[in-house]
């Protein structure tokens, strides 16, 4: 009790001497950009091997869908910039490939697969995609919780997929 | 007591004590306990900025995050709009909305795998040329195709 005082006595006259203190800072004259480039260079210079990490850390479902994430997204960016610069550079229209792709008499199964294998990374990007906002939101980051969510991400992309590929 | 060790372990540490700046952990006591046990000067190890700090800093990076955010969700309202309402106007704002979305996404992949000033420079020319392209193609094909609402129903529709 007495030291609650005390402190509280503390705290007041704390303030002004400890914006004293704080007058003798100098704020830091480099970003965080910079000295991650310091450390690069100096790193990659004295040719100083990388501990491994990915290659003896256990992986875990968090650990999967998180590098999926970016896998489906770096896929499908590259997938739409394949589509665009075929848009450019082929001589004729969309419709005229589409008809061609289908005179090649792949079987049904073919064209359900290919549906499924499209909407697969659409659906888990944008799934795990609400995750992350939720995330950002600050909301469930408790490991059962994120396990959680992982789960029915999952989930909910099979089941999109499917019903997207038999439509 | 425990205040007094509190300070007396930055001089150990160097961790930036100043975020108990409002705390009732700090005591003037402790500030003259300090000069006893350390001579030197602690201000080579402090590295903080508070908000009330003059224009120490930018908020581009805070702003950037913030508008991907902003695109993520702009995207996600895109996807069912495209479906009950497709044409022109959905078109290239599908275009624009993914291109941004996906250059966006690109520039945090490099951020992370690519080190070097040159590299990072080099990379980041790619990444804008390849978005710059890409825009162009999907605008290409928006104006002289049958657009990407239609393409994907005509893909579909088989």
């Amino acid at each position: 009790m007495l030291l609650t005082t005390v402190a509280r006595q503390g705290l007041c006259s704390s303030r002004l001497q400890f914006g004293v203190l704080y007058r003798h800072a100098v704020p830091m004259g480099t970003t965080a950009k910079e000295e991650m480039n310091k450390f690069w260079t100096k790193n990659t210079r004295l040719n100083r091997p990388v501990s491994p990490h990915v290659s003896i850390y256990k992986w875990s479902v968090p650990m999967m869908m998180s590098i999926s994430h970016r896998g489906t997204g770096v896929a499908l960016s590259s997938g739409i910039s394949a589509f665009a610069l075929a848009a450019l550079v082929l001589p004729e229209s969309y419709p005229y490939y589409l008809d061609l792709i289908h005179s090649m008499s792949f079987g049904p199964q073919f064209l359900a697969f290919s549906k499924f294998a499209l909407a697969f990374p659409v659906a888990y990007h944008t799934f795990n995609g609400i995750r992350h906002l939720i995330w950002d939101l600050g909301k469930g980051f408790r490991i059962p919780e994120v396990y959680r969510s992982g789960y029915i991400v999952i989930a909910l992309t099979v089941v999109t997929s499917i019903g997207l590929a038999a439509m | 007591m425990a205040a007094l060790v509190r300070i007396s372990s930055v001089c150990h540490r160097g961790v930036s004590p100043l975020l108990f700046r409002s705390s009732s952990l700090i005591r003037p006591l402790a500030v003259q306990k300090k000069d006893r046990d350390c001579p030197y000067s602690i201000s080579a190890k402090i590295h903080a900025t508070p908000s009330n700090y003059a224009g120490s800093g930018s908020k581009a990076a805070s702003l950037h995050w913030t508008g991907e955010r902003i695109l993520s969700i702009v995207l996600l309202g895109l996807a069912p709009v495209a479906y009950y309402y497709p044409g022109p106007a959905v078109d290239y704002t599908l275009a624009a909305a993914l291109t941004l979305h996906g250059h966006w996404g690109l520039g945090q992949v490099l951020t992370d795998y690519v080190h070097g000033d040159f590299k990072i420079k080099m990379a980041n020319a790619g990444l804008f040329l390849l978005s710059t392209v890409t825009f162009a193609g999907l605008c290409y094909f928006n104006y002289h195709d049958v657009g990407i609402c239609k393409a994907v129903a005509l893909l579909w529709s088989k």
